[in-house]
């Protein structure tokens, strides 16, 4: 009878471990959900530090060069992503409306190239490891 | 042999679409940046009593027809190319149909990391306004149209207004959130295209050439936060001679100023757009005995946007505009010239919805109601000096677009 006991009591154990365990491990890829973070992202290990007025030249399409002078190559996800829109709204602190308007400017006078819009982030990252002086953002 | 050209050129087009396709939205070349993009953009209106764009009465108009081709990319990182081709046809008002849209070459060099300056050759967009460079393209427009009294579309004045023949020189200088920016432009205008000539004396049908000074176009603004504030300060000033070619009118000269204010405050949900400007002309030598002819006119708009989703809005704009700011009712010009007092005004409100129902497909709607005549082509409105005619008028304009 006490065995019966000892059987279901080590059960029970089991049971409420691996259901907090589960809790515990899970619950860090849960928090790193919430708390991720968009992030510029290039290869260049030379110039890794961005403030936001840097970044704003960047994916406006202002600034078309690396400060050593190489051509800088933007990539973009589409307006719709959430990534786009949290990166948009978060690192630059604009509305994506706002850089699809300078954006449309730019391509309909003639007066600069905008971001190469890519349809995912693993294409994104791929055109960043492939094409010199490329930058993009990925979600960390 | 011209069948066979465009023949050939159609299926190169459609080649390098389908090839590309993948990429959807921007054709990447594959060389450098260079990237390719065009846009083709159909419109039909339907309006009461009077016609805009084609003969928009009574079942309507599809002459509304706007398709584009563009190429750009950088030969060095401050070196830039960019070439765009225009098809367009808006009934009477634009029968210009292919036409050279731009085309330049943009050297900038950065300064400091604040300070930007540049310079721009070629067939140059002149910059005026918030949507004088890309009115044509109506993914940049707020709706199916720009505003009227402002930009003018069915009068020949917007040909001069759209692009010029010279060199354009900016600057940019920027801290934290603040900008300033400045351009200034010194060209040929297109003041022989397109009706333009006739439109500056006044005179239908003229013939004849437009000559003399270059003409002189700036602008000057500051933004916060990449413009989710902004003002704006354009003007152009246009001196032409005018040298007739038709029998029993004089050579002589026009002289136009038009500056303009602008201002727009972009929140998450609402846009906020007004701008503000008025154009005197002054004529001479072909007038009626010589003498010196000076008008200003007076034109504003108001207009709010509500973006419902990032892909659906709506649009409210109050247009206003008066041929001559000393008889805003056209009452002594009415007197003066025998035409109705409406044919010196326009007041138009407008609603509308904008829609892109797909990844880089546009439909956007408009109905408008309006009072006066003033901002109507005379050859797609041959009634327009008739008293019988009435002052109040609607009109429903809808435009569907694709993009690539």
């Amino acid at each position: 009878m006490q065995s019966y006991f000892r059987i279901f009591g080590i059960y029970l154990a089991v049971t409420a471990w691996t259901l907090i365990g589960s809790v515990l491990i899970s619950s860090p890829t849960l928090a790193l959900a919430d708390d991720s973070t968009i992030v510029p992202f290039s290869l260049n290990k030379q110039y890794n530090k961005f403030t936001r007025e840097d970044l704003r030249e960047i994916f406006f399409g202002r600034r078309t060069q690396w400060p050593d002078g190489s051509p800088l190559r933007v990539y973009v996800l589409p307006d719709q992503n959430s990534v786009h829109i949290r990166f948009t709204k978060e690192i630059l602190g604009i509305y994506p409306y706002q850089l699809r308007s300078a954006w449309d400017r730019m391509i309909y006078s003639g007066t600069g190239v905008p971001p190469v819009v890519v349809d995912s982030i693993e294409q994104m990252k791929m055109n960043i490891q492939q094409v010199p002086g490329a930058i993009g953002y990925i979600e960390k | 042999m011209l069948l066979c050209c465009r023949k050939s050129a159609c299926s190169i087009f459609i080649a390098v679409s389908l090839g590309f396709s993948e990429y959807a939205s921007a054709l990447d070349l594959g060389f450098e940046d260079w990237q390719l993009h065009g846009f083709v953009s159909q419109g039909y209106i339907l309006s009461s009593n009077y016609n805009f764009f084609g003969h928009s009465q009574s079942g309507g108009s599809f002459d509304f027809t706007e398709i584009g081709t563009n190429i750009r990319g950088h030969i060095t990182p401050e070196l830039l190319v960019a070439a765009q081709g225009l098809y367009r046809s808006t009934g009477g008002s634009d029968q210009e149909n292919f036409r050279l849209d731009f085309a330049n070459l943009d050297y900038h060099s950065d300064i400091d990391k604040q300070t930007t300056i540049g310079v721009r050759l070629g067939r140059v967009k002149n910059p005026f306004g918030l949507y004088n460079e890309t009115r044509d393209v109506v993914w940049t427009r707020p709706g199916v149209f720009v505003p009227q009294s402002v930009y003018f579309d069915a009068l020949a004045l917007r040909q001069p207004m759209i692009s010029s023949d010279g060199g354009l020189f900016y600057g940019r200088y920027s801290v934290g959130d603040h900008a300033l920016t400045a351009e200034m432009v010194i060209s040929e205008p297109l003041d022989s295209a397109g009706g333009a000539t006739e439109f500056l004396t006044g005179i239908p049908k003229v013939k004849g050439t437009m000559g003399g000074r270059p003409m002189f176009l700036g602008r000057a603004g500051y933004e916060w936060q990449e413009g989710r504030f902004k003002v704006l300060f354009s003007v152009v000033d246009l001196d032409r001679d005018f040298k007739s070619a038709t029998p029993n009118v004089k050579s002589g000269n026009v002289k136009a100023f038009y500056p303009l204010a602008s201002v727009q405050l972009n929140l998450e949900k609402w846009s906020f757009t007004s701008e503000y400007g008025r154009v005197t002309t002054k004529r001479s030598g072909f007038t009626p005995g010589g003498q010196v002819f000076e008008n200003t006119s007076e034109s504003f708009y108001v207009q709010a946007q509500y973006r419902f989703m990032s892909d659906l809005s709506g649009l409210l704009r109050y247009d206003n505009f008066v041929a001559n700011v000393n008889d805003r009712d056209g009452k002594n010009l009415a007197a003066l010239t025998g035409l109705p007092k409406h044919s010196f005004y326009t007041r138009d409100l407008a609603v509308g919805v904008r829609w892109e129902f797909a990844q880089d497909w546009l439909l956007t709607s408009e109905y408008h109601s309006i009072w006066g005549t003033a901002l109507l082509s005379g050859i797609d409105n041959p009634n327009l000096s008739q008293k019988t005619e009435p002052e109040h008028w609607d009109m429903f304009g809808v435009m569907m677009s694709f993009r690539f």
